[in-house]
């Protein structure tokens, strides 16, 4: 079932409510493209109707989204590869494209070979309207940004329309809440809508709705902050909460502390933040396979403070570069190059009653037996299958 | 048709063929000759005749008509506790077939199913209990949750000795027409660690190379098969780069698909050759163990060795 926020996500235009003047500039800039400048920057605080608008847009333009990511966007190989189908084939026939870039805020600077270099070169030669999102377009890193695209300021979303749209959905849902939790869900979401729809979302569905407190949605912070923040700052107890503001997923969290340990440790403190990190993979794994949810207090501990105190009672100034991780975009190469692995440890579980993680652990002993052609036409190996095998041994 | 795969070509179809476990296949003539079997656990290490002596149970049981009444489900390879759930639905669901009072599923490695996942295997083991058994396999029993281990009888396989794995790869070397040295014989079962499925998966691959299996061949059959390139990781490591040895092992890991548990044994055993003062080979040795616990115990076993890496930096400094 789609949660609310899904669930009403606006279909038409009409149906977006405090964000007029943006959506006619957003109109002009699709219909008269190319325009002086070919790419569009919504700049507004989260859950204000950002990536709403694109989506909408779309629907409304019969367009289709083509989304890049900061992924795409750190070096030109993959960028170019992702962008090839786009970018070749234009036909009367075809549908419209939009091309989304979503917070532009996460992409690395000018450095090297920065995310905000790539995406500028991109603007330059595009056949197809760019739309940017960011939270925070005022970043330095963002600045010869800024010069190639038209800056559309998003207001927060008023607290009068965020409590109008509140009720509407409770009717639609035949759900109850008092005035009072309503109007504490409307102020405390600082024109956040989306929170709010999610705050009420949870607060319906209990049994005593009053009894309800609403965590107030501190300011919040992106990773980099965060990483700075832990890394660099003089261990505190505030440290704990400081994951609670980043608005990632703690599994994914895990991945930028551990790639970027070794950017700001060394020596003593590397060892001891890895055995901390280590513990957090520890709990983590307790967790799930002991359905045991209270570790995951410990887990945010020795991933906040306990990294931190890796250094000890100290600070570090200066300027570390932080990176984003970059293992599972290694991981997910590495699948699609062995993909054939797969698919014949699949064909040859199914011959001999042994599961195929097993066979893909035992690889290599089993891949020599393998090139025997009479096995490979009695597990039926298609072609590529069999060019697989022999080229890999 | 006779398959290619010699772990097919020669698996035990009756009783007296199945290696070792002598104890295990008193008990169980018992219960087949009754013709009618609990639910069962076998728990055990790898190649040790689980899957194997669960086929010639529901032979012996049901004889020409026992693929019809076996479902073979893996756990670790089904998505969910669901999809298990609705296949064992689909298949109890029509008569058996022939003259047996019940079929069998057979669920291979159980124990990747969380505790509870395993409480609702329980509930549908249950359910269907008027018609199906259940046999399951697992290597540790320990991770099988307690209401399943006492609707089970439990049958706890050994480790095989080299006597009962020398008699299977004579067989082979035979009816094969190979010549096998007394002295391959001990590598590949020291190679293989008790383990008759790889056991007969080495002799098969030294076999693609030459029909005459010496002892040399088989080590380099061995050494092709183990991760490469680990000490280069723990070199890196030694002499201070741990961003170097941090990217060549995960590119040693993702190459030959090879394991956390692979590469730390690799370790463990490449810890005695590095130029290192004694006490800190003791020392790294200690953190190894913890390490391969913790793999046991975590979820990501990327992060468990990195944090192994580290201490190799450490000692690199010579601390």
């Amino acid at each position: 079932m789609k949660n609310w926020v899904e669930k009403y996500r606006p279909k038409k235009f009409e149906e977006i409510l405090g964000q007029d003047k943006v959506i006619e500039r957003v109109k002009e800039f699709s219909i008269n493209f190319p325009e002086k400048k070919k790419a569009i920057l919504l700049n507004g605080k989260p859950g204000i109707g950002k990536t709403t608008i694109v989506q909408v847009l779309a629907n409304e333009s019969n367009s289709e989204i083509f989304e890049l990511n900061a992924s795409d966007l750190r070096n030109k190989s993959s960028l170019n590869e992702k962008l090839k189908p786009v970018l070749q084939q234009k036909s009367l026939f075809e549908k419209n494209k939009l091309i989304l870039v979503d917070e532009v805020d996460g992409l690395s600077g000018m450095q090297d070979r920065g995310g905000v270099s790539e995406l500028i070169a991109l603007i330059e030669k595009t056949p197809y309207p760019i739309i940017c999102t960011a939270n925070n377009a005022w970043l330095k890193k963002l600045s010869p940004l800024r010069k190639k695209v038209e800056l559309v300021e998003l207001e927060e979303i008023s607290p009068s329309i965020i409590k109008t749209l509140l009720k509407k959905i409770l009717e639609k849902e035949e759900k109850e809440v008092t005035p009072n939790v309503l109007n504490n869900i409307t102020i405390k979401a600082k024109g956040d809508l989306r929170s709010a729809i999610n705050d009420l979302e949870a607060a319906s569905a209990l049994e005593k709705p009053e009894e309800i407190e609403i965590s107030e949605r501190g300011a919040k912070i992106n990773i980099f902050e965060g990483l700075r923040h832990i890394f660099q700052d003089k261990v505190n107890k505030e440290m704990l909460s400081t994951f609670d503001k980043v608005d990632l997923p703690i599994d994914e969290i895990i991945l930028w502390m551990e790639e970027n340990i070794p950017k700001v440790y060394n020596g003593q403190e590397l060892v001891k933040a890895y055995e901390r990190l280590a513990k957090v993979d520890l709990f983590k794994g307790r967790i799930y396979k002991q359905q045991y949810w209270r570790f995951l207090v410990y887990e945010n501990a020795f991933l906040s403070y306990g990294i931190s105190e890796a250094k000890g009672d100290t600070e570090k100034k200066g300027f570390y570069k932080y990176q984003r991780p970059g293992r599972i975009l290694k991981i997910w190469l590495n699948n699609i190059k062995h993909a054939k692995r797969k698919t014949i440890a699949i064909k040859y579980a199914a011959k001999t009653h042994v599961g195929q993680k097993r066979i893909l652990a035992e690889w290599k002993t089993i891949s020599p037996i393998l090139k025997n052609p009479k096995l490979q036409q009695e597990l039926k190996l298609d072609e590529d299958e069999i060019n697989y095998i022999m080229k890999y041994p | 048709m006779t398959s290619e795969i010699w772990t097919e070509r020669y698996r035990p179809q009756i009783y007296d063929d199945l290696a070792g476990q002598e104890e295990i296949l008193k008990r169980i003539k018992g219960l087949t000759n009754s013709m009618n079997i609990p639910h069962l656990l076998f728990a055990g290490p790898a190649g040790t005749g689980k899957s194997t002596l669960a086929l010639i149970v529901v032979k012996e049981l049901f004889g020409k008509t026992w693929k019809d009444n076996y479902l073979e489900l893996n756990a670790s390879d089904e998505r969910g506790i669901n999809i298990v759930r609705e296949k064992v639905k689909n298949f109890a669901r029509t008569k058996s077939l022939g003259n047996a009072p019940f079929k069998v599923i057979f669920l291979d490695e159980a124990d990747a199913l969380t505790p509870e996942a395993q409480q609702a295997l329980r509930r549908t083991m249950e359910n269907y209990a008027a018609t199906c058994r259940f046999i399951l396999s697992c290597n540790y029993s320990s991770k099988i949750i307690d209401p399943i281990q006492s609707r089970c009888a439990a049958f706890r396989f050994k480790l095989l000795e080299k006597k009962d794995v020398e008699k299977v790869m004579k067989k082979i070397a035979e009816s094969e027409k190979l010549e096998i040295e007394d002295e391959a014989i001990t590598a590949i079962y020291e190679g293989s660690e008790g383990d008759c499925r790889r056991c007969v998966n080495l002799m098969q691959s030294t076999a693609a190379v030459s029909p005459k299996i010496t002892k040399e061949l088989v080590s380099t059959i061995i050494s092709e098969a183990k991760p490469k390139d680990i000490k280069i990781v723990l070199e890196y490591a030694l002499a201070g780069d741990f961003e170097g040895a941090r990217e060549k092992l995960l590119n040693v890991m993702l190459k030959d698909a090879v394991s956390g548990q692979d590469v730390i044994k690799t370790i463990q055993k490449e810890i005695w050759n590095l130029t290192i003062e004694p006490e800190i080979k003791v020392k790294l040795t200690e953190k190894t163990g913890e390490t391969e616990f913790r793999i046991v115990e975590g979820s990501d076993p990327f992060i468990q060795l990195q944090a192994l890496i580290a201490s190799f930096v450490l000692a690199g400094l010579g601390k």
